[in-house]
């Protein structure tokens, strides 16, 4: 395996009743690069991150993390090797008991760093996603967009090497959309973070994406560097990326002959 | 249990309760134990369980007192009383009680507090966060009823007692020191020591299963509500079983 690759699937398979939804999935993400997978609702992309993760186990296949299969390690050995990811998900996850700042330290706080000292850390974090004066307040308290960005903060606070985005920008407006691919091109480009993103939003991935994978019927159906997403003629990829119910993807099904009564 | 028949699916949740034991008890074992968790989960649990287990205590002592009262005074015998009080509530009605009580509260409300986290990904984030889901939550919490419920359940002893004593003396008008001997003459230790053995087991039965059906939850909203009802009806169910086969083999 290449130095340079820092996260790599080979022959990922996961079905569920028997259905396949990740079909030997080999996918390689470089050192210092920003990965966007994209496909259809159920396409099998989450359950991808989830794999990686470790939070599903593949029926198939390894995931290999800094070169190593972490797939053959025990659930503490893998645990332990959990600080060189940051993970901010969809609904941001936050922990509704704790306050903003022990959620951002949350890693932090169970390495046993002092409380004055990652609290510090915390705000200094808050401030970068542009969330100061809210420490105290509780999860319940925050908009989407504010829990979103406390999302990215935690996942970010303890440095990690690789942050995996899972949809990061569903039910957003337009405004709090772009605040948010800002941030994560700062970290991107700012800290050399490693990143690896799912994602519906096409604004995302010509703006963020260094590389774009399709997610299609349990395959990588297509992979491709950002500045070929627009010249893609491969008429799955331009459905999606035109966003149109009608093409070789069958999202509807068909109108019956004689119309409906 | 995606994908699973109900058959499947019914079996997988029976294996459930042994495998989040197993899990748990391998983690106490080994460090890091999350002491704070532990305290903030034993005031959870006991502290804020108190007024309940009490009330329910003292209302128990208080119609046990009278009902008894009633059918011994048939056939002159309004001195036993205070003995069947006493008996009654430390080998049976203090723990089974307490039991039934908590598992309606902290069961309850283990099984949708996981079961939100579950729903929510907080769960998963924990995983990511570096931090063992069952060491962070499920252990504190089976610890806080493993050692909450013996407590409580003393106190509810002593108020049950208390409640039969103040219906006796102010109501029923018996001799206090009498119905204070009375209360003590006939007792063993073994009638004290079944209660507390009691009320450590089905501490570990409420928390087992409050955090189980929590946290192996499916399907969002629906999907907790049915972990919470599921939560209290097999606690509760579990802890009348229990007490039996305990009974049956304490006093055997």
């Amino acid at each position: 395996m290449s130095k340079q690759v820092k996260i790599a699937t080979r022959g990922l398979c996961k079905s569920f009743a028997g259905r396949p939804v990740l079909d030997h999935i080999d996918l390689d993400i470089m050192t210092g690069e920003s990965h966007v997978i994209i496909g259809l609702s159920g396409a099998g992309k989450s359950v991808l991150l989830k794999c990686i993760l470790g939070l599903i186990r593949p029926d198939a296949g390894s995931v290999f993390v800094n070169g190593e299969n972490w797939c053959a390690l025990s659930a503490e050995a893998r645990l332990s090797r959990m600080r060189c990811i940051g993970v901010v998900f969809q609904g941001a996850a936050l922990f509704d008991s704790l306050p903003v700042w022990r959620n951002v330290a949350f890693v932090l706080l169970q390495q046993g760093m002092a409380e004055r000292q990652a609290r510090a850390r915390a705000e200094e974090v808050l401030d970068w996603v542009g969330l100061p004066n809210i420490a105290d307040k509780m999860p319940a308290e925050l908009s989407g967009g504010m829990k979103k960005r406390v999302g990215l903060a935690r996942a970010f606070c303890h440095r990690p090497e690789i942050i995996l985005y899972d949809e990061p920008l569903s039910g957003l407006d337009p405004v709090m959309s772009d605040v948010i691919i800002t941030l994560m091109t700062r970290l991107h480009e700012e800290h050399r973070v490693t990143s690896l993103t799912i994602a519906h939003n096409m604004n995302l991935v010509r703006k963020f994406a260094d590389r774009v994978s399709m997610l299609y019927n349990g395959k990588i159906h297509q992979q491709l560097p950002r500045d070929q997403v627009d010249q893609c003629q491969d008429p799955v990829f331009r459905q999606f990326v035109e966003g149109r119910a009608h093409g070789p993807m069958q999202v509807l099904t068909e109108k019956r002959k004689g119309g409906s009564r | 249990m995606r994908g699973a028949t109900p058959i499947q699916s019914l079996l997988l949740r029976a294996g459930l309760y042994p495998m989040l034991f197993g899990q748990m008890i391998r983690r106490l074992l080994r460090p890091p134990f999350y002491l704070r968790e532990t305290l903030l989960q034993c005031e959870e649990v006991g502290v804020q369980s108190l007024p309940v287990v009490l009330l329910t205590a003292i209302f128990t002592g208080m119609v046990l007192a009278l009902q008894s009262y009633i059918a011994f005074h048939r056939f002159a015998a309004e001195s036993m009383t205070a003995t069947v009080v006493s008996m009654s509530i430390l080998r049976e009605l203090g723990p089974v009680l307490v039991g039934l009580m908590v598992a309606g509260r902290i069961g309850a409300a283990f099984a949708a507090e996981l079961g939100t986290m579950r729903v929510t990904e907080q769960i998963d984030a924990l995983w990511t966060l570096s931090t063992d889901p069952i060491r962070y939550l499920v252990v504190p919490r089976f610890l806080a009823a493993l050692l909450m419920l013996p407590l409580l359940v003393v106190l509810a002893d002593a108020v049950g007692i208390a409640g039969g004593y103040l219906v006796s003396i102010y109501m029923l008008d018996q001799n206090p020191t009498t119905y204070w001997n009375n209360t003590f003459l006939f007792l063993k230790q073994i009638d004290f020591y079944s209660g507390l053995l009691k009320a450590l087991v089905f501490g570990g039965i409420i928390s087992l299963v409050g955090c189980a059906e929590g946290f192996y939850c499916e399907g969002g909203a629906v999907g907790v509500g049915e972990a919470t009802t599921r939560a209290v009806v097999l606690s509760a169910m579990s802890i009348l079983v229990g007490d039996y086969l305990l009974t049956a083999w304490i006093f055997q």
